[in-house]
């Protein structure tokens, strides 16, 4: 079982669209819309590490107002 | 009244000189003692630390303020800042980056009264400066709402009127008034408008065309009004 932590930064204020579309993807288990540099904190947990990078590069990164993702996989 | 304003950066230092040019009281909070010692010389009270701790907040009177200014480049110091700020009964003001931001913070962030992005003000400064001419917007009040200044020209079709005899469109409305040299007051049905005079005028994006028209008339037609 991998876990990872995904920043997400947005370039649109439509943050219920984007948390939304965000938390219906396969492998999200939640998502928060967070104060700070970036604007959402979503965490997955999948079997692989390719499914982490299948979620981020293929699923987040496609939603349209998402801007940038950095992906952290937690280690214990 | 009595301000705290964190971040003695552009923002917070210009912030706090004009609130202390209008007689109020601020305390800076600064965690950069080179950018703290240049507000100290500027003769502010600096507070140095971290403003998103509560005994940072609290050593520069946060219990006594009326509002708290978090105008650091800093959004999660900006917004910690506001938290502790509400919880201490102040009015809170942050700061953001990106304007898309407005929105989320609107919405999600309680804490927050409101929310200024200077670079939109730098840009509604700018825009007038490159158009120059006798017309200047002041603020977004809303999407479709800005209130904007006009001069009255030798032009004006409204020039040698009385405000009472201003007919504006529904959707827009005289706020203030004031002669030429004089500061801006409250708009008495007799003022008489004659060429150097300033009008506030709150307006509906729809009747722009028209309000200028009748207050400057035909002269810088191209003036564009959006503060986007």
């Amino acid at each position: 079982m991998v876990t990872a932590y995904i920043m997400v930064k947005a370039n649109t204020g439509e943050a219920d669209r984007l948390k939304g579309e965000i938390e219906a993807l396969d492998g999200v288990t939640s998502a928060h819309i967070v104060a700070g540099d970036v604007d959402f904190i979503v965490k997955v947990s999948v079997e692989t590490p390719a499914e982490v990078k299948n979620i981020v590069a293929d699923h987040i990164q496609a939603i349209s107002g998402v801007e940038d993702t950095q992906t952290y996989i937690s280690m214990d | 009244m009595r301000f705290v304003i964190i971040g003695a950066g552009r923002v917070g230092l210009r912030t706090a000189r004009v609130l202390r040019e209008e007689g109020h009281e601020v305390t800076l909070i600064e965690s950069n003692t080179d950018i703290a010692e240049r507000a100290r010389t500027a003769g502010f009270e600096v507070i140095e630390g971290d403003g998103a701790h509560e005994a940072t907040l609290e050593q520069a009177g946060v219990d006594e303020a009326d509002a708290v200014g978090a105008l650091t480049a800093d959004l999660n110091v900006n917004f910690a800042a506001c938290m502790i700020a509400k919880h201490h009964g102040c009015r809170t003001v942050m700061r953001i980056d990106e304007d898309y931001r407005e929105e989320i913070y609107q919405k999600y962030a309680d804490e927050v009264d409101e929310i200024v992005y200077p670079e939109r003000l730098g840009a509604i400064g700018a825009k007038n400066a490159l158009l120059g001419g006798s017309i200047r917007a002041i603020a977004d009040i809303a999407q479709h709402l800005q209130v904007i200044l006009f001069t009255v020209t030798e032009e004006s079709p409204m020039n040698g009127y009385t405000i009472s005899e201003v007919a504006l469109p529904a959707q827009a409305r005289i706020l203030a008034f004031g002669k030429e040299d004089v500061p801006m007051g409250i708009p008495l049905p007799d003022d008489s408008l004659e060429t150097g005079d300033r009008l506030a005028v709150l307006a509906d994006f729809s009747v722009l065309d028209e309000v200028r028209q009748l207050l400057v008339g035909q002269e810088s037609a191209a003036v564009a009004m959006g503060g986007e």
